[in-house]
């Protein structure tokens, strides 16, 4: 089993939950700890419970987890809620003064601070977070230099007062652990690696930059918003076009105006807004004009539930759009592949002159994972297809647009280039864009160029690689997933095989192209098939049925909200080998 | 008898050496008499008058037959037919990605005032370098002339149908929402209509002009607001528009007491003749007062009735770099080492 140690930190919104998790974030990353951060919260700004969970540890951390070792509640909530996560080794530190401990499972250590006789808390209204978290790293043997220096940056721009008195806090709250509490058994591990903890959103904006993105619009939209907020930090200095836009109507044709021009223009939404894009996805379509659309799922339908992850989005983004039209899809499978999905989904959009679509989540959108730096790269290759960038001398040439080609392809130029001047028009249109269906409609022309387009899916297809089995060849099950899922169905598998139960995976990534005969060929060799989906009705599985007539054996689905911790697909996995059932729908043991 | 060729007259050019020809469209194939065909001719004729390169042109639309006519002007030029609506988005993203182009939107009342509200509203507070063109006929002429947002309350379809909601006025909204140049005009009065377009050229703001052009086909009968015989008796021109380009000599004289002289940004000079006792063209709150008070009198009140020609544009604001977005080296695209290490120790 990997070696791992959670936290779970829970309060109201506004309680100032966000601050000890950046803190114990930045001292775990800076020992050489993997992490992983997950925020359960609710669309309110004050009030509302939030839990914050960070699990850290020496190897790769790729999700939330099963269980909590220490517990930091900050208000009576969120004790009552999440002590029962705690199980023996577990420990618990709250404020004694405002909360009142429930019954702990044997061998959970509670463990209380008398808050209002360490602190002045009439001074300070977020003392006991602070007391926490000096007690917290006490009981983790962390020596108290490390939370002192990190509290220095956080608090760097207030007052050396302010620096003073929580570090003092935080020295109370330690000592007062170091004699009053037991400490965990094993203290923190520390290694001599590097990480760069960020967030999918980061990651996701940070790609488009490495991707050359000069221009990128959007309206905020929970869990996407993060995106527009890094954008717009960066805008100057890393030179990016930000835009904020009056709705996702604006956004996307915006990007698809910029695009047009000449630049590669991203933007991101949820699902509310991806439906207002629709249309303007068409357009990118049918002009070939090449953009890429970030869709960081929230549990729909329609305002849904803003601030809970799902995977439900996938046949909206199959059949946006009327029309038949070549597209691109992919879903990241962590917070650095968020990253790095970016520049390649941009070349192959721009190589085919399509719009591409990356299908993310509210979990790696909103969660917080240390990646290694170099996994990083800001010189990706970058593959603007065939593009027409000097001028042929002439004012106004026989530049034909929407050339017929072999490939599908027609070289593209751009608005400004002399002797390139073009139409291009969102009606059907001829090779040089002028539309073919003013006073009669030429059927030849729209078969032709409904031909020319579709053939670049080819080009499509050979242009990103199918999945590969992951694990033992020769397995008992095989689990199906699709992009945010590739971290907790690994974990699920490591526990099945310590259970004896060997299990591979097959974790898709690109979506569109599907790949349809590659996973097929995969999966005839597998004894059981089950695919693992955050979604009620099984949006792959029924994809993937549809593609290739394939059935899966099982099916493990999840709409609760909440994203799948690990033990909820080993445990179906049994049941399903068990023959018990070939649905299996696990029940998320708290409400967060 | 011997006959001595003569050669074929040169044919005349403009400034830059062009002759109209290369300012022309494809042939249109909207109705013959739509409003829309005179809307295209005075835009071939000033942009030839103006001496515009071509090339340097994007032609911008929507949907439905007004923005169908770019193809009917300035072939030669770069055109984006977008879709309903949604040409102010497009424009934007297109002009700020390459601010050396000279954007050229053609709308229809329906693709502005109906499905394009909320694009257009939006599009007139940046004050975007461009020139927006409505060619009002007060019905969706592509779809067979239903009423649309800017039809006058009272006005009566062909069917009979009487238009139950008061109309838009898009003059009065781009006024209040920051447009610079804002004046209305009509597809029948030729000499007003050139003067403004011209105008409109020599502007670096955001021009915003709505153009009634009567559909002969679905709203030219009698009971309809936006007909020719209701214009001819209806318009009434708040003052009388003169254009001085910049590379013309400017002595005619004029009378201060009487006439406005506003100087625009790159020198040409526009002399607006008062009709009207309370007119000032740099006055916002005075020209929405004229267009209220006009359209209570049951006048369609024409002109430019706002003009800033100084007011800094969108392009001009945002402080962007010199080159054109679309158009920088790869080198340029991606941010520098320095501020890639500046993001990455953030991170650590
Ligand atoms: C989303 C959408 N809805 C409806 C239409 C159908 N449609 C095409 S043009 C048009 C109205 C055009 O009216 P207007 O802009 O006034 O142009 P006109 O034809 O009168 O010049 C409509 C409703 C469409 N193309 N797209
Ligand atoms: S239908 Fe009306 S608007 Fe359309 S082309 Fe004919 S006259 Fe013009
Ligand atoms: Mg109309």
């Amino acid at each position: 089993m990997r070696q791992s140690f959670a936290i779970g930190i829970g309060g109201a919104a506004g309680q100032g939950v966000a601050t000890p998790g950046d803190i114990f974030a930045k001292i775990f990353s800076r020992r050489g700890l993997h992490l992983n951060a997950y925020n359960a919260y609710q669309s309110i700004i004050r009030g509302g419970h939030t839990f914050l969970t960070i699990r850290t540890g020496p190897e790769k951390v790729t999700n939330m987890g099963d269980r909590i070792d220490l517990l930091i509640p900050l208000n009576q909530d969120t004790m009552d809620r999440h002590l029962s996560l705690l199980s023996a080794g577990g420990a618990c530190i709250y404020n004694a003064d405002t909360i009142k401990p429930g019954t702990p499972a044997e061998g959970v250590q509670l463990c209380p601070l008398p808050v209002s006789k360490l602190a002045d808390i009439s001074k300070n209204k977020v003392a006991q977070n602070t007391l926490a978290m000096g007690a917290a790293l006490s009981m983790m043997g962390v020596g108290f230099q490390a939370l002192e220096s990190v509290l220095a940056e956080q608090f760097r721009k207030k007052e050396q007062a302010v620096i003073d008195e929580n570090v003092n806090l935080a020295r109370t709250g330690y000592d007062y652990a170091t004699q009053n509490f037991q400490a965990f058994p094993h203290p923190l591990p520390m290694t001599d690696n590097r990480y760069a903890v960020l967030s999918g959103n980061a990651a996701l904006a940070m790609g488009g930059a490495a991707a050359g993105v000069k221009f990128y619009c959007a309206y905020p939209m929970s869990p996407s918003t993060g995106v527009l907020h890094w954008m717009a930090e960066h805008a100057r200095k890393a030179n990016i076009m930000v835009r904020q836009v009056e709705d996702e109507i604006g956004v996307i044709n915006m990007a698809i105006g910029a695009a047009h021009a000449g630049v590669r223009a991203m933007c991101a939404t949820s699902g509310g807004g991806f439906a207002l894009m629709s249309e303007g996805l068409g357009l990118s379509a049918m002009a070939e004009i090449p953009v890429v659309v970030i869709d960081c799922m929230r549990a729909g339908p329609s305002t849904g539930v803003p601030t809970k992850t799902e995977q439900g989005d996938l046949w909206q983004m199959l059949g946006a759009a009327f029309g038949d039209y070549p597209r691109v899809i992919a879903a990241p499978l962590d917070i650095g592949d968020c990253f790095t999905l970016i520049p390649e989904i941009f070349n192959i959009a721009e190589r085919f002159q399509c719009p591409g679509i990356v299908l993310c989540d509210l979990l790696l959108s909103e969660g917080r994972l240390s990646v290694e730096p170099q996994a990083l790269d800001f010189n990706p290759p970058i593959d603007r297809g065939e593009m027409i960038t000097s001028a042929n001398g002439n004012g106004h040439g026989e530049y034909k647009r929407y050339l017929i080609t072999e490939s599908g392809v027609s070289p593209r130029a751009v608005p400004g280039l002399p002797g390139y001047t073009h139409t291009v028009s969102s009606d059907e249109h001829a090779e040089d864009g002028v539309l073919i269906s003013d006073e009669y409609t030429n059927t030849v022309k729209r078969r032709a160029m409904m031909e020319k387009r579709m053939r670049k899916v080819q080009g499509i297809e050979a242009s990103a690689p199918p999945p590969e089995l992951q694990g033992p060849a020769d397995a008992d099950v095989t689990l199906i997933g699709w992009g945010s899922t590739q971290g907790v169905i690994e974990e699920a598998r490591e526990q099945l095989a310590e259970q004896g139960i060997k299990a591979n995976q097959l974790q898709i990534r690109w979506l569109v192209p599907l790949h349809g005969d590659a996973i097929v060929g995969i999966l005839k060799g597998s004894r059981r098939t089950i695919i693992v989906e955050n979604n009620f009705s099984g949006q792959f599985a029924r994809y993937l049925r549809s593609e290739t007539s394939f059935l899966a054996d099982g099916h493990i689905r999840k709409y609760d909200g909440e994203p799948f911790m690990p033990h909820h697909i080993a445990e179906a996995v049994k049941e399903q080998l068990a023959g018990e059932t070939t649905l299996s729908i696990p029940a998320h043991e708290v409400m967060v | 008898m011997a006959t001595t060729a003569t050669p074929p007259p040169a044919p005349k050019v403009n400034r830059i050496g062009l002759p109209v020809l290369d300012y022309r469209g494809g042939k249109t194939t909207l109705c013959a008499g739509c409003g829309h065909n005179a809307i295209s001719e005075r835009i071939i004729d000033s942009l030839y008058e103006m001496g515009i390169q071509p090339e340097r042109v994007m032609k911008l639309s929507g949907i439905g037959c007004s923005s169908k006519s770019p193809a009917y002007f300035l072939s030669r030029a770069h055109s984006f037919n977008s879709v309903h609506g949604r040409m102010p988005s497009v424009a934007t993203g297109a002009l700020l990605a390459n601010k050396t182009m000279m954007g050229l939107g053609v709308s229809g009342d329906g693709d502005t005032a109906s499905i394009g509200m909320g694009q257009f509203v939006h599009l007139m507070r940046r004050n975007l370098p461009m020139i927006y063109i409505i060619e009002d006929n007060g019905v969706y002429g592509l779809t067979k002339g239903q009423f649309s947002a800017t039809a006058d309350l009272g006005s009566k379809l062909k069917t009979g149908v009487i238009n139950d909601l008061p109309a838009i006025d898009t003059c009065a909204l781009a006024i209040q929402l920051g447009a610079t140049f804002v004046g209305r005009s009509f597809s029948g009065d030729k000499k007003q209509l050139s003067a403004m377009l011209k105008a409109a050229i020599a502007h670096k703001g955001t021009v915003m002009l709505d153009v009634i052009s009567p559909c002969v086909t679905f709203n030219d009968h009698e009971g309809s607001t936006k007909s020719y015989k209701y214009m001819q008796e209806h318009e009434e021109a708040i003052a009388e528009v003169g254009f001085v380009p910049h590379f013309e000599d400017i002595s005619v004289d004029y009378d201060a007491g009487s006439t406005f002289d506003v100087r625009m940004h790159d020198g040409s000079h526009l002399r607006l003749h008062k009709l009207h006792e309370n007119y000032n063209p740099t006055d916002r709150v005075q020209a929405v007062k004229a267009l209220m008070e006009a359209h209570e009198k049951g006048e369609v009140l024409t002109g430019v009735f706002y003009i800033d020609p100084e007011k800094p544009t969108f392009t001009e604001l945002l402080n962007m770099v010199d080159d054109p977005l679309a158009t920088l080296p790869q080198e340029r695209t991606r941010p520098s080492k320095q501020v890639l290490d500046e993001i990455m120790n953030r991170l650590k």
